[in-house]
């Protein structure tokens, strides 16, 4: 092992955001001769252009791969930054070039998140799933793919800082160690009186075990848990209806009819990933019978995307929305009729058809409430679940192992502002940035003396602006630790690598504090986990997690004597949800680019968000999409943009959570460094005790617009365009109800005639591999998890808000989404495209300098260097998945402040270059290391060996990939179902990706009965019954009058 | 000095008697004198001095938004996903027909023994050479690395180790548009010599001698000259020939073999070939209107000139107008939803405007020379030539960028926005071109003399007729 050269312990250099005026610092401190001052002079470029990466103390180095390796699961070895020297010993299991992966865990706001990651010579590059992990499955959401950016964030703090009055000094951890034990030695003599944590929620058992030593230790000291975003109403109503708090795990393969009231089960739930799976496994006919879905909630939510019927209502309707859907079911299993009277509002039918599955599937149904509605309806749905009997087979209980947040930080500013208290520790987290708004949290925290953040920059740029010393936090994948999982079970995290700029982890801190010195985050993990044998632990750090830890489920008994107030009667004005921002979650990934890249599910948008209207309000309050608006609630208000949605509930006002920061950094908003907000900030709305949930909202237009940045309608659609849509979409993405597909399997084969396809020449043929996808649509649920994956794996560029506005967005992978129906209940299809490896490529034939090719695998193969950039592939390319670098979307891997980005590249994918087209490749580097292995076996490449990048991030299990020539492999299977068909097959390119037709399970009163004789099916191969003109193709009409009247409406907004 | 004189119309067809194609009593040696005088005058009009300043201030700009091109990016302009080509192409398909009418005039005219073509020929070619100039500069440009658009050319394996790929169209452009733009030029100064041999002998400085001397290649004027020249003449308009039809056509290929919507017609060769020789006659009524004007040259382009070109536009326009027609019956007639839906889209979609521009101007303009009094006023059909070049300019942005910004994928759907720097380099291609063609206003022979003088002699009302027509 080479050891790094030896450097300066000091820090880099102070992100900039914390740089002072630096004539003064230049002037001031020279005459003192201060340790800053000559740190300063002793590095030749005080900027970080020549410190990049930071060098790591040679001691902590060792400390971290001595205990790695000794486990057998070697840490990853970092960066080389000054020297390169061959190993004189090759360390164990490394083979230079070849990827390692680690399991590890990232928790978030409490919850882990169980993951494998890539490290290729010890740099972390890739998140995957942990396929053992019950929840995850080898399956990740976008967000977790997106950590490893994070850790390379060039905004983050990159050294112990000190500030004073608006000064900033450079200190050491050692400067720290010595005014942290005169401060506890201080605070002990009081018994710790004055001091304060304030931390972020984890479940992380070391934490707790340190916390309790510290009660112990500073007795007087208080102790408390900030999280904007949390789950309390679920733990309230579980403490409501089973008199405990418990925490709802559900069975999603057992459910024949699910019912969601607001809820974000396919969406940032906890355990979404394994949600998903279950969910899909229940969406595809000919493996078993179909699920059927209903949803209603204010707001699309990923489970209104997918399900089979939506309604859309206010959020504060849904309370007694609900509470008449027990009374209908109960009223339902005294034996009343279910029947639907297709007279009656949607909102009553659906009500008839929901009580009437829900009963009929007894014992495997399921009803889910989201966190943004009141405990007392949650604790309605709980006791729902049981009369239906679904406890113990689609829902289940574990002890909740989470505190409950509520209000904590009112008590806190309270004492703060009082002058109370002394030492403020901010153990991560944000709350300057996320605490209610009329706490004044920032005015009450500088009355505290001693303010001091445990921060990585990036996420809690707010509060370290305010901090008087500022610790340079650890990444999640730089550091030991331990969480709980959803289902209760333990994961520890292992770091990847050494911390880039020194950081400490919150136990390391906390163990520094209650111990005196610093502890090692491994011994910290190990010693809560002491019961353990060697063995078991390395089990535990190679697995990532321990299954057996996770609790069984208990089927808690609603309490006898539960009284449910009547739902409160929603108001008639406006109401404001918040939800949590889809990508940037509560704020913290507001510096990740990927993320704010990332297109909404819904919206599209990226690097914003906008007040979602429904068309009908934006209507009453004359705002198209773009338009400003004033948001007021109370006597606070925001200006932002308005959205307009179809399918939002009207009168209800959608504001992300997460946006307008203004010290995330360079990415998500700095004021300091002059570089705008993204977005803006819903935080400033919300009220201490206020829920998800604020009725009394004024929306008023302020005159003036925002261009949107959407990666789809980048511009308004005209009529001429709407109809289009409304003819085209059918064709492009088939549908159908279950019984159409029971009356004609093949029916998606048959939605448009075309002439014969037939070559004008002998088409070039080959033996060997003959790589091909399957996406199925009846399961994707259009969660976005491959599209950051996809990025990750290719280097695929972020190109910023301004470009994307411009339509020159670069995902490799992009998730179509259309509205069909009309424009107030509208349903959604999604539609992940990529490349589609034409074996008869428009692209390649037009190419003037044949930079794009056929491998003899059916590959279109893109040659970079070849590329000069004509674009004519673009323009020939039907489904427009080629993208070119307009500019150089890579600089940034080159300026000295941003290079340290660089690091978080595949180094099997290319960087392109300016000027030349990209593409998705089928993840070609995966191809090509699978057949690698397979030919130095001496075998041929197995079926499910080679996955792709989005593939392996789907937790829907919608993607398969493989050859084709195999018959027996799973994509070769797809492509043999009877609902495959390729999207525009007419043209004659011959496309290797196929999709599988979406199929719907909707009431069969409701739209779900097929009537063969409509479409003219019955004469044998319904050869005549649609034409490209008809505008839907046949068997769309399949379901009732409803849909067809909503057929002829079909439009994207 | 030939007086000017009006009193002759020469536009009227009078049986059994042929109407003059130059007027003005004019002689062997008072044509060559007029024509002369533009080079030799000490001084050009002053509208000549801020016309060129103009098009030099353009020209600089141009090179200024090159160089912030290829330093930057193609993001400087416009383009995005879908509409992968924008300002460029429609700029460089624009120049590429206006370049059709010189060589058209020269060659098939001259194969037809049109002999009103000898007054119009050499400024149209010129022309034709300069638009080419501005055209070829836009593909050059416009590919991503434009330090490595020399891989268009078939330099062969021993350079790149690869050779282009001769399926696309884009390579058949190259070699379409290099071959139109090197026998035009030759063709242009090979008819020119004789008259540049004129300018040498009237020469009244040492560099014109000099300049002249070597650009005429030893003229002589001697018989033997006068066979080799004539003989190469008619090669070389049988060789521009089939050029001028190719080289459109062959544009046209670039987006015709693609399969976009729109793009993917067999109307396209035909069509393209006479728009261009539409928007060629357009563009060459533009500059001769004021150019006679300017250098008193009515008596050799004479209203009849005029006139039979917009005859040529008005026939061209209409062939244009039915191709637009036929374009729109052969979208429904294929059943094709999506050839169906560019066609709708382009005259009723978000591009409307465009499209109904081209269609005013292309059209409908034209007709207005149905009227003898619209073909004979110089300064109405100015007016007519700047409707038929903006509506030629329109019928390519239609083209281009209403079928690119809607193709196949609803949700890929875009819409084009130009940036400064497209109008500018718009601008600028114009800068170039005139100053080109002031450049060559000043210092060459403007009309082929030696062609005109065979043509022009013995006049009805002339009683000078003497010699034959030889210098």
């Amino acid at each position: 092992m080479s050891p790094v050269a030896p450097r300066s312990n000091a820090p880099t250099d102070a992100s900039p955001a914390e740089q002072p005026a630096p004539m003064y610092w230049r002037s001031l401190e020279q005459f003192e001769e201060t340790p800053e001052f000559r740190d300063f002079v002793e590095r030749e470029f005080p900027v970080a252009a020549s410190e990049f990466p930071a060098g790591v103390s040679r001691r902590r180095w060792m400390q971290l791969m001595g205990a790695a390796f000794s486990l057998a699961s070697a840490a990853g070895c970092r960066w080389q930054a000054d020297q390169i020297l061959p190993f004189a010993k090759r360390p164990k299991d490394r083979i230079p070039g070849v990827p390692q992966h680690f399991a590890t865990a990232h928790e978030l706001a409490g919850y882990a998140r169980n993951l494998v990651v890539t490290a290729f010579d010890g740099r972390p590059i890739k998140v995957e799933g942990n396929r053992e992990h019950p929840l995850s499955g080898g399956a990740t959401d976008a967000i977790s793919q997106a950590i490893v950016l994070d850790m390379y964030d060039p905004d983050r703090v990159r050294g112990v800082i000190e500030q004073n009055g608006g000064k900033v000094n450079v200190r050491t951890w050692d400067d720290f160690a010595s005014f942290l034990s005169s401060l506890i030695a201080g605070a002990r003599t009081s018994g710790g009186k004055g001091v304060r944590i304030l931390a972020e929620a984890s479940s992380s058992p070391t934490r707790q075990r340190l916390q309790a030593q510290l009660a112990e230790l500073l007795p007087e000291s208080k102790w408390v848990t900030w999280e904007a975003i949390n789950r309390d109403a679920e733990i309230r109503a579980a403490e409501l209806a089973f008199g405990r708090p418990l925490r709802a795990q559900y069975d999603l393969t057992k459910a024949d009819v699910i019912v969601a009231f607001d809820s974000d089960l396919l969406g940032l739930h906890p355990a979404n990933l394994k949600a998903m799976r279950e969910w899909a496994s229940r969406r595809t006919p000919e493996t078993g019978s179909m699920n059927r879905t209903y949803v209603v909630e204010s707001q699309f939510s990923t489970l209104g995307i997918a399900a089979d019927h939506r309604l859309p209502i206010k959020s504060s309707q849904i309370p007694a929305y609900i509470s008449a859907l027990e009374a209908r079911v109960d009223a339902v299993l005294g034996g009343e009729s279910a029947e639907v009277d297709t007279t009656k509002p949607l909102g009553e039918q659906l009500l008839a058809a929901m009580a009437g599955d829900l009963v009929a599937a007894k014992g495997h149904s399921l009803v889910v409430a989201g966190p943004s509605l009141p405990p007392e309806a949650i604790a309605r749905v709980h006791r729902l679940n049981e009369k239906l009997g679904n406890v113990g087979t689609t829902v289940g209980f574990i002890a909740e192992p989470l505190p409950v947040i509520g209000e904590s930080l009112k008590p806190l500013v309270d004492e703060m502002a009082a002058g109370s208290v002394d030492v403020l520790l901010v153990l991560g987290g944000n709350p300057v940035y996320t605490a209610p708004a009329d706490l004044d949290f920032a005015g009450a925290m500088q009355k505290v003396k001693h303010r001091i953040h445990l921060t990585d920059g990036p996420t809690g740029g707010e509060t370290a602006a305010l901090a008087t010393w500022v610790l340079p936090r650890a990444n999640p994948l730089e550091a030991w630790g331990d969480s709980l999982a959803w289902d209760g079970s333990l994961s520890v995290s292992q770091p990847l690598i050494a911390p880039l700029f020194e950081g400490k982890s919150d136990i390391e801190l906390l163990s520094w504090m209650v111990g005196g010195s610093p502890v090692n985050g491994l011994d910290l993990v190990r010693e809560t986990q002491e019961s353990l044998s060697d063995k078991e632990w390395r089990k535990l750090v190679h697995d990532g997690f321990r299954g057996e830890t996770a609790p069984a489920w208990m089927s808690a008994k609603v309490l006898a004597d539960l009284q449910l107030p009547e739902a409160p009667e929603a108001s008639e004005g406006l109401e404001v949800v918040f939800t949590p921002g889809e990508t940037v979650f509560d704020g913290r990934f507001a510096n990740n680019g990927w993320l704010q890249e990332l297109p909404q599910n819904l919206t599209k948008m990226v690097w914003n968000n906008a007040a979602i209207l429904a068309p009908k309000t934006a209507e009453e309050l004359g705002v198209v999409i773009g338009s400003m608006v004033r948001v007021t609630l109370g006597n606070r208000s925001i200006e932002l943009p308005a959205f307009v949605v179809p399918g939002q509930a009207i009168g209800s006002v959608g504001l992300a959570l997460g946006y307008g920061r203004t010290a995330a950094g360079r990415v998500g908003g700095d004021t300091r460094q002059n570089v705008a907000s993204v977005g803006a900030n819903a935080f400033l709305l919300r009220s201490s005790g206020a829920g998800a949930v604020v009725q009394g909202g004024k929306v008023e237009r302020i005159g003036g617009s925002r261009k949107m940045a959407t990666t789809q309608d980048h511009h308004q659609i005209d009529q001429v365009g709407l109809q289009e849509i409304a003819g085209r979409v059918p064709q492009l993405v088939r549908e159908g109800v279950l019984e159409e597909f029971q009356h004609h399997p093949d029916f998606a084969q048959h939605m448009v005639h075309h002439p014969p396809l037939e070559s004008l020449w002998t088409e070039a043929s080959f033996d060997g591999y003959a790589w091909g996808m399957s996406i199925d649509l009846s399961k994707c649920v259009g969660c976005n998890a491959c599209v950051t994956a996809c990025q990750a794996e290719n280097n695929v560029p972020i190109v910023g808000r301004e470009q994307v506005s411009r339509g020159r967005e670069m995902h490799w992978i992009r998730v179509d989404r259309y509205f069909t129906g009309d424009f107030d209940n509208p349903r959604v299809v999604t539609q992940p495209v990529t490349c589609h490896h034409c074996e008869n490529a428009p692209c390649e034939q037009v190419c003037p300098v044949g930079a794009t090719t056929h491998s003899e695998e059916g590959l279109n193969d893109m040659a970079y260097n070849r590329c000069i950039g004509t674009r004519y592939c673009a323009n020939n390319c039907p489904y427009k998945v080629r993208r070119f670098n307009f500019l150089d979307f890579n600089k940034k891997y080159e300026q000295a402040n941003t290079e340290l980005i660089q690091m978080v590249l595949n180094p099997e994918v290319t960087v392109r270059e300016r000027g030349v087209i990209e593409k998705c490749t089928y993840c070609v580097q995966r191809i090509q290391s699978s057949k690698i292995v397979a030919k130095n076996e001496g075998r041929a490449v197995r079926d499910g060996e080679i996955v792709t990048a989005c593939q392996q991030a789907c937790a829907a299990n919608a993607i398969e990939f493989g050859d084709l020539r195999n018959e027996e492999s799973k994509v070769a299977k797809a492509h043999a179902n009877s609902r495959a068909y390729a999207m525009l097959a007419e043209l004659n390119v011959k496309p290797r990706t196929k999709y599988l037709a979406r199929i719907r399970n909707p009431h069969p009163a409701l739209g779900g009965r097929f009537e063969p004789t409509e479409h003219g099916h019955g004469h044998g191969g319904h050869g005549d019954d649609a034409h490209a003109e008809e505008g839907h193709g046949h068997g769309k009409a399949a379901h009732g009058d409803e849909s067809k009247k909503a057929e002829s409406k079909k439009a994207e907004h | 000095m030939a007086t000017i004189t009006t009193s002759i119309d020469n536009t009227q067809e009078t049986p059994g008697h042929r109407a003059p194609l130059v007027i003005g009593h004019h002689t062997y040696g008072s044509i060559t004198e007029t024509v002369c005088r533009v080079a030799e005058a000490p001084h050009p009009p002053r509208a000549w001095y801020i016309a060129f300043a103009i098009s030099v201030l353009l020209v600089l700009m141009l090179g200024g938004l090159i160089t912030h091109l290829l330093l930057t990016g193609v993001g400087v302009w416009g383009n995005n996903s879908p509409v992968f080509w924008g300002w460029p192409i429609v700029n460089f398909v624009f120049w590429v027909g206006i370049g059709h009418a010189g060589t058209l005039i020269s060659a098939i005219l001259f194969l037809f023994r049109q002999n009103w073509r000898t007054s119009i020929n050499r400024a149209a070619e010129a022309m034709t050479i300069f638009a080419v100039v501005c055209a070829g500069m836009y593909p050059g440009i416009h590919v991503g690395r434009i330090w490595l658009a020399w891989w268009l050319f078939p330099l062969g394996p021993n350079q790149n180790a690869l050779w282009p790929q001769f399926r696309s169209p884009l390579l058949w452009d190259v070699f379409a548009v290099s071959t139109y733009a090197s026998v035009s030029a030759v063709f242009w100064y090979m008819g020119m010599i004789p008259d540049l041999a004129t300018f040498r002998d009237r020469a009244t400085n040492k560099i014109k001698k000099f300049a002249y001397g070597a650009l005429s290649l030893g003229w002589t004027g001697s018989a033997r000259n006068w066979h080799r020249y004539e003989r190469a003449y008619l090669i070389l308009a049988a060789l521009a020939t089939p050029l001028v039809l190719s080289v459109h056509t062959i544009v046209s290929f670039d987006f015709a073999v693609s399969q976009l919507p729109g793009w993917h017609t067999t109307i396209f060769p035909p069509y393209f070939v006479a728009g261009a020789v539409f928007s060629g006659f357009g563009m060459v009524l533009t500059l001769m209107v004021p150019a006679r004007e300017l250098f008193g040259l009515k008596d050799l382009i004479t209203l009849r000139h005029l006139e039979n070109m917009c005859k040529v536009i008005i026939a061209t326009g209409t062939i244009v107008g039915y191709a637009y027609a036929m374009e729109f019956f052969i979208a429904w007639y294929s059943g094709s939803r999506y050839e169906g839906f560019a066609f709708i889209n382009r005259a009723f979609g978000p591009y409307w405007w465009a499209y109904w521009t081209m269609v005013t101007c292309n059209v409908i303009s034209p007709q207005l020379f149905w009227f003898k009094k619209m073909r004979t006023s110089p300064w109405l059909m100015f007016i007519v030539s700047i409707f038929v070049n903006i509506g030629m300019w329109f019928e390519r942005f239609v083209i281009t960028i209403t079928s690119l910004s809607r193709d196949f994928l609803p949700s890929s759907w875009g819409y084009f926005i130009p940036t400064w720097v497209d109008i500018a380099m718009f601008v600028g291609s114009f800068g170039l071109f005139f100053m080109l063609f002031l450049l060559f206003c000043r210092y060459l022979p403007i009309v082929a003399m030696a062609e005109v003088r065979g043509v022009a002699l013995p006049q009805p009302t002339d009683g000078h007729a003497e010699h034959p027509a030889s210098h």
